[in-house]
């Protein structure tokens, strides 16, 4: 087997149109690692400075009242990884700026997408994009005719008689394509592996590695596949033919069809649903900013019958600050509801998608590679949820200032000074672990890991129906 | 030894071999005459093991072939009428790849021997074979078969399309080869080849060996008169 790699090789390192495709396409590639490596870098200097101005306009924060604070609020960015550029993901199209207040939720802003019509229409040019989509095509060529070319030119006769067993040659002509993919993998990994080698972490090292795994798969199976319809097929025309046809499906057409699929299977309310739910289930809370709201009233008598005081000048504590923070906690509770109801179809939609793994190893990939580089969906929920955690307890913190800060009720002329504000840490985002993510994508990995079986125990069983004549 | 005993074979139905007895002996050259179709090829790819005869024995050196293909292929040297070779190597790198699929290492001198031994002349033998004649290429796959110390050497057409130069060289190589204990049988279009090579020749008509005779108990033009009338009846 080994000498019909290496002659395959030969023949790779050899033909001059191969070399020279095989340079320029090294060259794009080469291009793809430096312009993502470039774009993240600059993202992440971008998100330092804003994350740096946004953080200097809190703690220039003189002398202000906790709550008018809390209205005032701040803003959160999405951190950029490292990892998104090698593969974007849904990072374009999420946006990346979250006002962060008091009384509301507000919804991520500012997509990359909604701001560039090139990357809203054609994505960005990241490695994921070439090692998706251009890699397997180049791998389809180099294999589509490797077999049928020994059968129509005879040398398959003369191989077999030297000893090589059909097999042995069907099962060497698939590494040799593959080693080729995969080659271009590892440089890939090579060269974003030089360019960041100061901020390699065992996390960037393991994810890299996952992704490493996915796309070794799925070169297997389509170097695999292409050899063996190569072996197959009377004429290498057809093999070509039918592989387009099976990259064109898994590419463009199962995808699109299974996410709709799923996305009818778990209905997302609208947006309209979404916001007209969670008013009205708002409004049936209590309104801190309206002393006269009846939930107010209540709690003012029972806090009241806790301090054992008649009325509210009383008190010990500002009683305004407890109804806010009251206020926050039931919008909190209809925040939980309604959007943990979504994160719940989200994740069943991204369930059923994994699924279509099943009869589109794309599909595996795809979601793989985003996982893995921290760019899909999942990473950005937990995004989200962290920055309301965040919100939670910024806004607490301001209101607890109100309350037990030394103001009496009704005092909203009353200030705190600039060591309070400063003293309210920053947000600060924790990346999800590999091991999280490691479970989240171990379908995906499984289902490719199952279709390489799949295809290998097809070309042992189809190799013996092969006509060497 | 090649033996073929009442071997019969057909493809879907149109009967191609039938019951073809065939024997030749080590140190013997066969001719198979024949029209296209006449059944030339299906025996050859039946003694290479490549096809099953539907009924019949066929045997190499004592050796089924049907059931020990991978046995007695390791004694056939195969030469078709085209030899394709991988263009992208010499004729050196390509007896040296062919040689190592069979287990056999040589050394750069040795494999240069085997080649000028067929025939291959010297400064040929690390140009590209994509620069090759056809009998060029022809000398590489007996270098190939010699390197392999086959005892059997099946030969599909191997004179077809080539100079009389390289058609003469070609045959003075088989002869050398039968010298040597080879048992050759060669298929071919070629009467007055057949007749100049060959010791003893069959004559295929549909399958059916209709006639078998010595070399030297006819002349080339006796040979042509003899096949003509066979494939005119």
């Amino acid at each position: 087997m080994l000498q019909i790699i290496k002659n395959e090789w030969r023949f790779l390192i050899r033909s001059r149109i191969f070399l020279g495709i095989s340079i320029a396409f090294i060259s794009i590639l080469l291009v793809s690692v430096f312009l993502g490596n470039y774009q993240t870098r600059k993202q992440e200097q971008t998100h330092k400075s804003a994350k740096d101005h946004v953080r200097q306009q809190w703690v220039s924060i003189d002398e202000m009242n906790p709550h008018s604070a809390a209205h005032y609020g701040t803003y959160v960015f999405k951190p950029t990884n490292l990892l998104n550029s090698l593969d974007e993901g849904v990072n374009s199209v999420t946006g990346n700026v979250l006002r962060v207040e008091g009384h509301v939720q507000n919804e991520i802003v500012h997509s990359e997408a909604s701001q560039m019509q090139a990357i809203s229409r054609f994505g960005k040019l990241k490695p994921s994009l070439l090692l998706q989509y251009i890699v397997p095509l180049l791998l389809i060529f180099l294999a589509f005719n490797s077999v049928s070319d020994e059968k129509q030119s005879g040398r398959l006769k003369l191989l077999v008689l030297q000893g090589a067993k059909p097999l042995q040659i069907i099962l060497s002509k698939i590494l040799s394509v593959w080693l080729y993919g995969m080659m271009l993998l590892t440089f890939v990994l090579s060269v974003y592996s030089i360019l960041n080698f100061q901020s390699l972490t065992t996390d960037i090292l393991t994810r890299t590695g996952l992704f490493f795994l996915s796309y070794t798969l799925y070169y297997f199976i389509i170097s695999a596949i292409t050899v063996y319809f190569s072996a197959r097929w009377q004429n290498a025309t057809l093999a070509l033919t039918s592989m387009l046809g099976i990259w064109i499906i898994w590419t463009i057409f199962l995808p699109n069809i299974l996410m709709s699929s799923a996305e009818k299977w778990h209905p997302l309310p609208s947006r309209n649903q979404f916001q007209s739910a969670m008013k009205e289930d708002r409004s049936k809370g209590l309104d801190g900013h309206n002393p006269k709201d009846k939930r107010a009233i209540a709690l003012k008598e029972k806090v009241l019958k806790e301090y054992g005081v008649d009325s509210l000048s009383q008190l010990p504590i500002n009683f305004d600050g407890m109804r806010m923070q009251a206020d926050e906690e039931y919008g909190n509770s209809v925040w939980d509801k309604h959007f943990g109801n979504n994160r719940k179809i989200l994740r069943k939609q991204k369930q059923s998608f994994q699924l279509g793994g099943i009869v589109n190893p794309f599909i595996s990939l795809q979601n793989s590679s985003m996982g893995f580089m921290a760019s899909d969906n999942l990473h950005h929920q937990e995004f989200l949820l962290q920055v309301e955690n965040y919100r939670r307890f910024f806004i607490k913190t301001l209101n607890d200032k109100q309350t037990f800060g030394g103001s009496k009720t009704g005092n909203w002329r009353w200030k705190e000074d600039n060591a309070f504000f400063k003293s309210i840490p920053d947000f600060n985002y924790k990346p999800t672990q590999v091991s999280v993510i490691l479970s989240n994508y171990l379908l995906d990995l499984a289902l490719l890991i199952l279709w390489s079986i799949i295809v290998i125990v097809i070309i042992y069983f189809g190799t013996k129906k092969i006509q060497i004549v | 030894m090649i033996q073929l005993q009442n071997v019969s074979k057909s493809f879907k139905g149109s009967l191609a071999i039938k019951n073809l007895n065939l024997e030749v002996q080590k140190g013997e050259i066969l001719g198979l005459l024949g029209a296209n179709g006449a059944g030339k090829s299906t025996t050859i790819n039946m003694l290479l093991g490549f096809l099953n005869p539907d009924s019949g024995e066929v045997y190499i050196n004592d050796i089924d072939t049907n059931h020990n293909s991978q046995e007695t292929r390791k004694l056939i040297g195969y030469i078709p009428e085209n030899v394709n070779l991988y263009p992208y190597l010499s004729g050196l790198e390509n007896l040296d790849y062919f040689c190592k699929l069979a287990g056999l290492k040589y050394s750069k001198n040795e494999l240069e021997n085997y080649l000028t031994i067929c025939g291959l002349e010297n400064k040929a033998h690390v140009k590209k074979v994509s620069g090759y004649s056809k009998g060029m290429r022809q000398k590489v796959g007996i270098a190939i078969a010699y390197a392999k110390k086959a005892k059997v050497y099946l030969l599909d057409e191997p004179a077809s399309g080539l100079d009389p130069l390289a058609s003469n060289e070609l045959s003075i190589l088989l002869k050398k080869l039968a010298s040597e204990g080879a048992t050759i049988l060669m298929a071919s279009h070629d009467i007055f080849r057949v007749r100049e090579v060959c010791n003893r020749i069959g004559i295929l008509k549909n399958g059916v060996l209709v006639k078998e005779l010595y070399s030297k108990d006819v002349s080339a033009n006796e040979l042509e008169t003899l096949y003509l009338q066979f494939m005119q009846n």
